[in-house]
């Protein structure tokens, strides 16, 4: 329900106090004429000018005003705001780039400061904050980025050339997109063959009792063991059985590379897989299961028609856990040689290429956060009887 | 004595009690009775102020709530909810004690107090001191909450439908106890409930709420034989009247002297039975008549069914 | 009267024998790697050096307790305290955001965490700490948050009730109430932090993910072994330590 006050809603104008801090103390852009030579930082009214810089500021200070005395209708001007405030992130800095970047040296590149990110963040908690307020859908909250998306992909298309992170992407197109592919296929098939053999382990254990104790022993177990530690253990025996056994070693099983990955990446992913499929199948209210066998269904019909379909948002509230691990799993399994995003991340780390890192790591922050929001509603979908 | 006077609480636009004033006597059992939502409960957390009232005033022996400190004042009141609100990580005794030792008791005067007071309701120190909550049946817990309640031994006492997630049978005996407890303590209560049944068979006075006022108040007796409109008649039971105003009244009221002639009634009733009891009686063994007897089985009296039934004023 | 203490003492040290189980392990290994150098020579026949010896494996794990238990204590503290501080009237405004953003905060995976971390704090142990710090609060804000807010109703009304004030009601009720779920909160967060802290390695803070990163850089497995086989006992002792502090329910 939505809970507007009126009272000042002092996380707003905390927020935005953040933001003007941010806006005015902290650089927007740094500007480099290569690759290698380090930058030289812009402030704000460096960029444009004062006059612009302080026009930019109207916007929070208009928040500051409406948060003071929240009403509705304030509120939801304060999102308008929030969200044109996104929009024009991306704007300002093209921008600057058009304002500082030689169009004839062709290695100048451009890197985002620490300024845009700190407002860019301060933002999205203002907007997590109003559609909290507003008691707007999740769904929607997410619709409402959908605007600044898009004026990002028109600023990166015609102006934003020279920010150092497009022209890594762009130095790098195809290796990055063959890196998207293994990273979400590693994922893919680790949570697939997790599901099925967690499926299956959950069962038994429903079925055997005795099982179930060290069964949750065994993976707690190995969740415990760090992903670093647990991919350096699989390589010493992978390294030798690809050396004893032709076959494997034909399919490209060795010490580095996919099979540590994946082995290891099925074993952390197991225990939320079976964790959850158990508790959900366990979980569903007895009274339900009574009525069922009561009514006459067999045994099959009650497992098929009633606790499964009761026990589904568990189960892929599960898958959703599983998976949001896994992509983060995976960029570590790159320095075992598996691939991936995490490839970027560890070379950028190498070659104190910071533009190269922020390029790994992104996408890997941007598929957690969307796998979870995508899943997060499935299972809402998914909720026998609806949303109470 | 607590003392309303004009007292209203708004939260918002809403108004949940509007303009009541009220009284209750040193040694009274005031019962505030209503449908859910019409503003008891509100006014109950008024007085120790867990909600602050918005207009008006409310005393405790003449001096305004309001000059108290809140704690202070909480400390000086006992208060007994339904949920019970024992605190799951204590054992019972140190539950019991939370408000002596909150007003800074010496160790071995907590302790006595402690042990008296689960004496007094019925909970045997060897075997429940060191209990946790959680091992407590509904009445238990409800019995802690109440020795907690009146551990500081406070003048007055809050309770906020203390009884109402029991049994029937748990529930019928607390009562019964509670009002042999009042019987020796004389403390100051006001006791919410919704169950009008509850608030008859407690009640010294009654007051009835609907939608944040109140619409009558008076002993039970009086509100069953004279209910001020329509609601109040709904909410005494209508038809059921008559059972519940016979249920409020002893045998000895009606009966008249045993006339020794007539002593072929065989049927016995003892004398502080309600009426209600007699007419029971008198249904199941097809008796028109009963004797009435004493504690000690000896007849005192008689009890016919034209008597039972007639009018009071004929009296 | 002896012979009871003597079985309580009994009992307590059968209560705490798997972490100490671990920690013996952890230690021997950390002191007398060399004396495996046999076993680790049937891993890497080829190689010069078998055991890594750029640093002392005993002072590799007092680094990396240090970072974690520095990032961790720091975490606790400003976690806690923030769960607790949005949790009292007035700083109630301040809930619904905070709790939305330590449940989404534990979707964004550690490494990436660590890795967007150095851009902005640069290389070296700090930073590293800095981010252990940062994604270690979440567990423990979500969690003091979920134990203090799951607190039942009736409980907080009877104690404000009773006349307790709101500082007897935190300390003596609502912490006590939620501490397991707190507990459980850090135990996550140092789980984490000691397999983050490894990776740490990669972006110059030294401690046992160091030779794991050179075993893998130059190829010699033997090393690789050695860190994982450290880093996992440490994550095992401190784990079992935890489970044990775990209150079996009272």
């Amino acid at each position: 329900m939505a809970r507007v006050t009126g009272r000042p809603n002092i996380v707003l104008l905390s927020l935005m106090l953040a933001a003007l801090l941010a806006w005015w103390g902290l650089p927007s852009v740094s500007v480099a004429p290569n690759r290698i030579v380090s930058g030289s930082a812009y402030l704000a009214p460096e960029v444009a000018g004062v006059g612009l810089a302080a026009l930019a500021c109207l916007p929070m200070v208009a928040v500051m005003g409406l948060a003071w005395r929240p009403s509705r209708t304030r509120l939801a001007m304060a999102l308008a705001l929030v969200v044109l405030m996104l929009t024009a992130l991306p704007l300002w800095l093209s921008l600057a780039a058009l304002r500082l970047i030689d169009p004839t040296s062709p290695g100048a590149r451009m890197g985002i400061g620490p300024g845009p990110w700190v407002l860019l963040f301060v933002l999205l908690l203002a907007l997590i904050e109003l559609r909290t307020r507003l008691g707007l859908s999740r769904r929607l909250g997410w619709g409402l980025l959908a605007v600044p998306l898009g004026s990002l992909g028109v600023c990166l298309m015609r102006w934003l050339s020279p920010l150092a992170l497009w022209q890594e992407y762009q130095g790098r197109r195809e290796a990055f997109e063959s890196a998207l592919g293994e990273h979400l296929l590693l994922v893919g098939v680790a949570v697939g063959v997790s599901l099925v053999i967690g499926v299956l382990v959950a069962l038994a254990m429903r079925r055997w009792p005795a099982a179930q104790r060290a069964g949750f022993g065994v993976l707690n177990f190995l969740q415990t063991i760090p992903s670093i530690a647990l991919f350096g253990l699989l390589l010493a025996p992978l390294a030798w059985l690809s050396s004893e056994v032709a076959w494997l070693a034909a399919l490209g099983v060795s010490g580095i590379g996919w099979a540590p990955a994946l082995l290891a990446l099925v074993g952390y992913s197991l225990l939320p897989m079976v964790r959850n499929t158990y508790v959900a199948l366990e979980g569903v209210d007895p009274t339900v299961i009574d009525a069922a066998r009561g009514m006459g269904m067999s045994h099959g019909q009650v497992f098929r028609q009633v606790r499964l379909p009761l026990a589904l948002p568990v189960i892929l509230e599960g898958i959703r856990i599983t998976t949001v691990q896994a992509i983060g799993l995976t960029a570590v399994a790159a320095l075992i040689g598996a691939g991936g995003l995490g490839t970027f991340i560890f070379q950028g780390l190498g070659q104190a290429a910071m533009d190269l890192v922020l390029l790994g790591a992104l996408p890997i922050l941007f598929m957690a956060l969307g796998v979870d929001a995508v899943l997060g509603a499935l299972g809402e979908r998914l909720r026998p009887g609806g949303t109470p | 004595m607590i003392e309303l006077i004009r007292v209203s609480k708004r939260f918002g636009a809403e108004t949940a009690v509007d303009d009541i004033s009220l009284r209750v006597e040193k040694g009274e059992l005031c019962v505030l009775v209503g449908t859910s939502g019409c503003g008891k409960s509100t006014t109950l957390r008024m007085i120790n102020r867990l909600i602050e009232h918005s207009d008006g005033e409310i005393h405790l022996d003449g001096q305004p709530v309001r000059t108290f400190r809140e704690e202070t004042l909480r400390r000086r009141i006992g208060y007994a909810i339904q949920s019970t609100g024992l605190f799951p990580h204590w054992t019972v005794a140190r539950n019991i004690g939370l408000v002596p030792r909150l007003l800074e008791w010496p160790v071995t005067r907590i302790q006595a107090r402690v042990e008296e007071l689960m004496n007094l309701l019925g909970l045997p120190q060897e075997e429940f001191a060191d209990k946790y909550p959680s091992q407590l049946s509904g009445g238990q817990a409800q019995r802690v909450g109440v020795a907690r309640a009146l551990a500081a031994d406070p003048e007055i006492l809050l309770m906020d439908e203390p009884f109402g997630a029991l049994d029937p049978i748990t529930r019928e005996t607390l009562q019964e106890e509670l009002r042999a407890l009042q019987a020796r303590l004389h403390k100051t209560i006001v006791f919410v409930t919704h169950d009008m049944d509850e608030a008859l068979r407690l009640a010294d006075r009654l007051v009835v709420m609907h939608q944040g006022r109140i619409v009558q108040q008076g002993r039970p007796i009086d509100l069953l034989r004279a209910p001020a409109d329509a609601f109040v008649e709904s909410l005494l039971g209508g038809e059921d009247r008559g059972l519940k105003e016979a249920a409020l009244l002893p045998v000895s009221e009606r009966m008249r002297p045993l006339r020794a002639s007539q002593g072929h009634a065989q049927e016995r009733i003892a004398q502080h039975a309600s009426l209600r009891e007699a007419l029971s009686v008198m249904l199941w063994r097809h008796a028109e008549r009963l004797i009435v007897i004493d504690e000690d089985d000896r007849p005192v009296g008689e009890l016919s069914l034209r008597r039972l039934v007639r009018a009071r004023d004929d009296e | 009267m002896s012979e009871a203490r003597s079985w309580g003492r009994q009992r307590a040290l059968c209560h705490w024998a798997t972490p100490f189980a671990w920690l013996v392990l952890l230690l021997a290994l950390t002191l007398g790697m060399e004396a495996l150098e046999g076993g680790f020579r049937l891993l890497e026949p080829d190689s010069r050096e078998i055991i890594y010896t750029r640093a002392d494996f005993l002072v590799l794990l007092g680094r990396h307790l240090l970072m974690v238990g520095t990032a961790g204590i720091l975490a606790i503290g400003l976690g806690v305290g923030a769960a607790i501080a949005v949790t009292r009237p007035g700083g109630r405004d301040f809930l619904p955001l905070v709790s939305q953003l330590a449940s989404m905060g534990q979707t964004f995976p550690p490494v990436a965490v660590l890795a967007l971390a150095v851009p902005v704090l640069g290389f070296g142990t700090v930073p590293v700490i800095v981010a252990l710090l940062l994604y270690g609060l979440l567990p423990i804000v979500r969690n003091t948050l979920v134990g203090i807010e799951g607190i039942d109703a009736g409980v907080r009304e009877a104690a404000r009730g009773m006349g307790m004030t709101g500082g007897q009601i935190l300390r003596q009720v609502e912490l006590p109430l939620a501490a397991p779920v707190i507990l459980a909160g850090i135990r996550t967060s140092v789980t984490i932090n000691i397999a983050t802290a490894a990776i740490g390695a990669t972006v110059g803070a030294s401690n046992l993910g160091d030779p794991i990163i050179s075993g893998i850089v130059n190829g010699n497995t033997a090393y690789v072994v050695q860190g994982a086989v450290l880093i996992g006992l440490l994550a095992l002792t401190v784990d079992s330590l935890f489970a044990k502090l775990m209150p079996t329910r009272g």
